[in-house]
């Protein structure tokens, strides 16, 4: 087939070949399962979750969403960064040597990946990240089921130009497979069952996501999601905070399962004879009530409220300020997982805009 | 990794280690690698106890051709417990310098009223003796320190020399005094009107606890400061001095990149700068 | 430099298997080689022995026992509470019990229990404690990492956020979204959200966080059909001591 296709179409069952030749090669290729699967707890069934898959069939592509974003693989909830002797005192840092294929990732979830990159990579890097950055294939999936919570086709996150190395969209009996990458490029090679795509085809696709982007749109906010970081101006003693944050238990829960979002604490280890360690990193949440507590008890956020409000400006208004993007890609998992039910972006950011 | 780690620190030999007060000492600390720390006054460094952690520490002592520098350390927690529990010759990381400096070469010429309170002197100090290393560069020079008691004033005998100088006025105060203490009491603030300023001339740089500020802030405003004319270093919660962690935010500006050191005119209307 | 020395004392403990947890415990003091286990705790005499570090198992139930735990904290030098009822009083440890049924008997049953008697307390209502291993039964890992923490001299690192972090980073639904409650969002984490990735959900063996949100919490088991008084009740299911005390 042609060396240069850019929108290529690979049958359904060229696509499971592909998965197959993928693994045959002894890639590590993660998908999205049903979580049953993974977890052996039956009640588990119609969630879904990043693992690895050992075989085309365990492979799904018609997820909603996932409980957890595939920033896991990219800052892993437990992550260590240096190994240390205690004495004499030497000190290394541990490097990521594992390459990965994360087959099947929504544009919204690609649209995070691509947040982070440019976070990680703002000097002074962090090259821990970019390197596992580095050693990851990409393989976007366009959403054919929409979450219940999701709105991320009002966060201009239904489609995504870049960031992935192959973005397939299911257009009835075949993929159209779009190349985002050169590693996408030779990736579609090991393809079998290839063409390029015709006209009607890719415009097949466009019906495809314009069907999506509707479907989802019954979440939505009720306004241009660029206009939240000028919403947000002064809006800081809105009793919104205080209303909503009554009922937060400072679980963090909504940060945890933000594919944008990237802080974390830092710890050290020490082996059983006391001789060795490490230093890791590991997910920390602004929503924690430790988060910004000092040494001798002093807390810089010490307050619920403040803490709740944090996220929001943070999603809203201080990211884009910083780096210029939109720090929510509605993908509805803070809204589906809160146990308040009060993390919803679009309840607080449309509330705010009614100015009530 | 194609390329180091940002997290990955150099090693150092503690060389001194001197007795502040019950809760400080101060360390000597060299650079295994034998290389300057290349710091301006007002950065920091991240400091490691291998097996502990690591925390955010100032350079105190003045930009130098020699490797060795000098911080000071309060016991607060785990890993300034492990600090003060350490020996000379014993070895720690130490990654940095990070933060901002003080805008010592923009305050040439100036009118310098510093203000320090407890622990504020650490910083402060690398300031005063990089200005007492260049004095006819500067204008004039007031020192307003602050301590809870007289058992808790740092760097005595530096002090009492600084006191002596012509060339530089010291005002000094305690929260609560004590038998032999036979000057001023009261908090910090107390001191301005013991002086006056060409306001148009002066910078105030001022480090403290969070509370020090908004009085601090108010006397210098009180005494014709514009808030420009203020520059103040901020203390946070941080995990990693690079921007990545999220734990210093303040709104939107990371006091690890953007601070600590900040002029005041610049952060004053952030809503979580100064609470 | 010696080995320090542990010493082993239990109070009024679970009405499980105590010897289990010993037994762990030993196993575990073993394998770290760093300490010298003093004395069998039968025959322990708080008064006379030499010890470093006291493990302390269960709750104080008596006032007999507070003469006690108040020699073992002249003794020691660090003194330890291990599990639920050391460091939250709670009821005594009811190992694995995930039978509704049992609860609700609980919670509606003799709440004399309760009143009458001297209170069971946690060590630490009665003498200061260095560090809580929490749990029902503990968590051999985090039981290890306290140790070592302490052999370091170093506070150990006791998390003050509750069980849905774990539980978040080991990736679990939720069981709130598959129609089943959970005390996850009020106590506090550190073991690994085990219960639930085992497919139970959280009864909070660990007790509450430092500062729990309980409208939160009586509005979640509200949702559940479950009333303040049922709630308050799963709370003193483990954190009696510290909700009485609140
Ligand atoms: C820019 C800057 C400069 C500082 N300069 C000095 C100095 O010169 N001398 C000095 O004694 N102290 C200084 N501090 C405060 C010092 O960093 C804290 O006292 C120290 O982090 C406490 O750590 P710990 O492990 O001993 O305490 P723990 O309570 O065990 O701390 C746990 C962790 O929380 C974080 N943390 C806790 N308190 C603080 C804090 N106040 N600031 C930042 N992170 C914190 C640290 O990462 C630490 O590892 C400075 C802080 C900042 C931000
Ligand atoms: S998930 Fe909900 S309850 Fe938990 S911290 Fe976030 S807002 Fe609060
Ligand atoms: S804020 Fe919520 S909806 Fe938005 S990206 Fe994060 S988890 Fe998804
Ligand atoms: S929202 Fe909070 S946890 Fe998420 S990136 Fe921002 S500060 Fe960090
Ligand atoms: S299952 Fe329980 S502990 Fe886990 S997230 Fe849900 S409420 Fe929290
Ligand atoms: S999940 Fe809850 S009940 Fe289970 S061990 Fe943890 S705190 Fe205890
Ligand atoms: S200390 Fe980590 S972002 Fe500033």
């Amino acid at each position: 087939m042609g060396g240069d296709m850019n929108l290529a179409i690979i049958e359904k069952e060229g696509l499971h070949l592909f998965v197959a030749e993928l693994l045959r090669r002894k890639n590590t290729v993660v998908g999205v399962k049903d979580q049953s699967a993974v977890s052996s707890i039956p009640g588990d069934s119609g969630f879904y979750t990043y693992a690895p898959i050992n075989s085309p069939e365990e492979l799904t592509l018609s997820f909603d969403v996932t409980l957890i974003p595939p920033k896991k693989y990219l800052l892993p909830a437990y992550e260590q960064l240096l190994t240390f002797n205690l004495s004499p005192g030497s000190i290394k840092a541990d490097a990521p040597k594992e390459e990965l294929i994360v087959f099947g990732v929504h544009p919204y979830d690609i649209i995070a990946i691509n947040q982070m990159d440019k976070v990680f990579s703002t000097v002074p890097q962090d090259n821990h990240y970019l390197e596992r950055r580095k050693r990851t294939t990409i393989i976007g999936v366009d959403p054919v089921k929409i979450a219940p919570r999701a709105f991320w086709s009002s966060m201009g996150a239904d489609t995504v130009a870049g960031g992935f190395d192959l973005m397939l969209t299911d257009i009835g009996q075949c993929y159209v497979m779009e190349v985002g990458s050169k590693k996408g490029a030779s990736l579609l090679k090991m393809a079998p069952k290839t063409r390029e795509a015709a006209p009607a085809e890719v415009k097949e696709r466009d019906k495809v996501r314009t069907e999506a982007r509707k479907r989802c749109d019954a979440n939505r906010l009720s306004f241009s999601y660029l206009e939240l970081p000028s919403l947000l101006d002064g809006k800081e003693e809105h009793v919104i905070w205080e209303e909503k944050s009554h009922l937060c238990f400072s679980c963090g829960t909504c940060n945890l399962v933000c594919p944008t979002c990237y802080c974390f604490d830092v710890r050290d280890d020490v082996s059983i004879d006391l001789k060795k360690g490490s230093r890791y990193r590991t997910w920390d949440g602004c929503l924690l009530s430790d988060f910004a507590q000092v040494a001798g008890g002093g807390n810089f956020r010490g307050h619920r409220a403040d803490r709740y409000r944090h996220r929001f400006y943070r999603k809203g208004q201080f990211i884009y300020r910083r780096f210029g993007d939109i720090a929510c890609v509605g993908c509805g998992r803070c809204s589906a997982q809160c146990p308040s039910d009060i993390a919803d972006p679009i309840a607080v950011f449309n509330r705010l805009k009614e100015g009530i | 990794m194609g390329s180091p780690s940002p997290y990955l620190p150099g090693l150092a030999t503690i060389m001194k280690i001197e007795e502040q007060t019950a809760m400080e000492k101060l360390f000597v600390v060299r650079p295994n690698d034998g290389k300057p720390l290349g710091h301006k006054p007002g950065q920091f460094v991240e400091v490691s106890v291998f097996g502990v952690g690591e925390c955010p520490i100032s350079v105190s002592s003045a930009p130098n051709k020699k490797a060795d520098f000098e911080i000071c350390v309060r016991r607060a927690g785990n890993v300034t417990n492990a600090l003060h529990n350490l020996k000379a010759g014993d070895v720690i990381g130490i990654r940095g310098p990070y933060g901002t400096h003080f805008p010592v070469e923009d305050l040439k010429g100036k009118d310098l009223l510093f203000v320090a309170g407890g622990l504020g002197i650490v910083p402060l100090r690398s300031f005063i003796n990089y200005v007492l290393e260049r004095r006819k560069d500067y204008g004039r020079i007031i020192v307003l320190f602050g301590a809870r008691t007289p058992a808790d004033r740092l760097f005595k005998a530096e002090i009492a020399s600084l006191a002596r100088r012509p060339d530089l006025e010291y005002l000094e105060t305690v929260d609560v005094g004590d038998a032999s203490w036979k000057g001023n009491m009261g908090v910090i603030t107390t001191l301005f009107p013991k002086f006056t300023i060409d306001p148009k001339k002066t910078y105030a740089i001022m480090v403290g606890p969070p509370v020090m500020y908004r009085f601090a802030i108010a006397a210098a405003r009180a005494k014709g400061l514009a808030d420009d004319h203020i520059i103040v270093s901020l203390e946070r919660k941080m995990k990693c001095g690079l921007g990545k962690c999220g734990h210093c935010q303040m709104g939107p500006v990371y006091v690890c990149q953007e601070g600590p050191v900040f002029n005041f005119a610049a952060i004053k209307n952030l809503e979580e700068a100064l609470s | 430099m010696s080995k320090p020395r542990v010493a082993i004392f239990d109070f009024a403990g679970c009405e499980g298997d105590q010897l289990q947890i010993v037994n762990l415990e030993e196993g575990v003091l073993d394998v770290l080689g760093q300490v010298e286990i003093v004395t069998w705790r039968e025959a322990m005499k708080e008064q006379s022995d030499h010890y470093d570090i006291a493990l302390v198992e269960g709750s104080i139930t008596r006032k007999g026992d507070e003469e006690r735990i108040k020699a073992i904290r002249e003794k020691a030098k660090i003194l330890v509470a291990i599990g639920a009822c050391a460091t939250i009083g709670g009821i005594n440890c009811i190992k694995n019990f995930q039978d509704e049924k049992f609860v609700r008997r609980y919670v509606y049953g003799d709440k004399a229990h309760w009143y009458n008697t001297y209170a069971a307390r946690p060590v630490s209502a009665v003498v200061p404690v260095d560090a809580n291993v929490h749990g029902c039964p503990i968590n051999r890992e985090e039981f290890v990492q306290v140790l070592k923490a302490l052999l370091q001299g170093k506070k150990p690192f006791i998390p003050d956020y509750p069980v849905c972090v774990d539980c978040k980073k080991a990736g679990n639904v939720c069981v709130l979204l598959k129609g089943q409650f959970c005390m996850g969002p009020v106590t506090r984490a550190g073991c690994g959200a085990c219960c639930i990735t085992e497919g139970a959900y959280c009864w909070g063996c660990r007790g509450l966080v430092d500062d729990p949100n309980m409208d939160a919490a009586r509005e979640l088991l509200g949702r559940f059909g479950i009333s303040a008084g049922e709630a308050l009740g799963q709370i003193r299911l483990y954190d009696g001591y510290g909700e009485e005390a609140r």
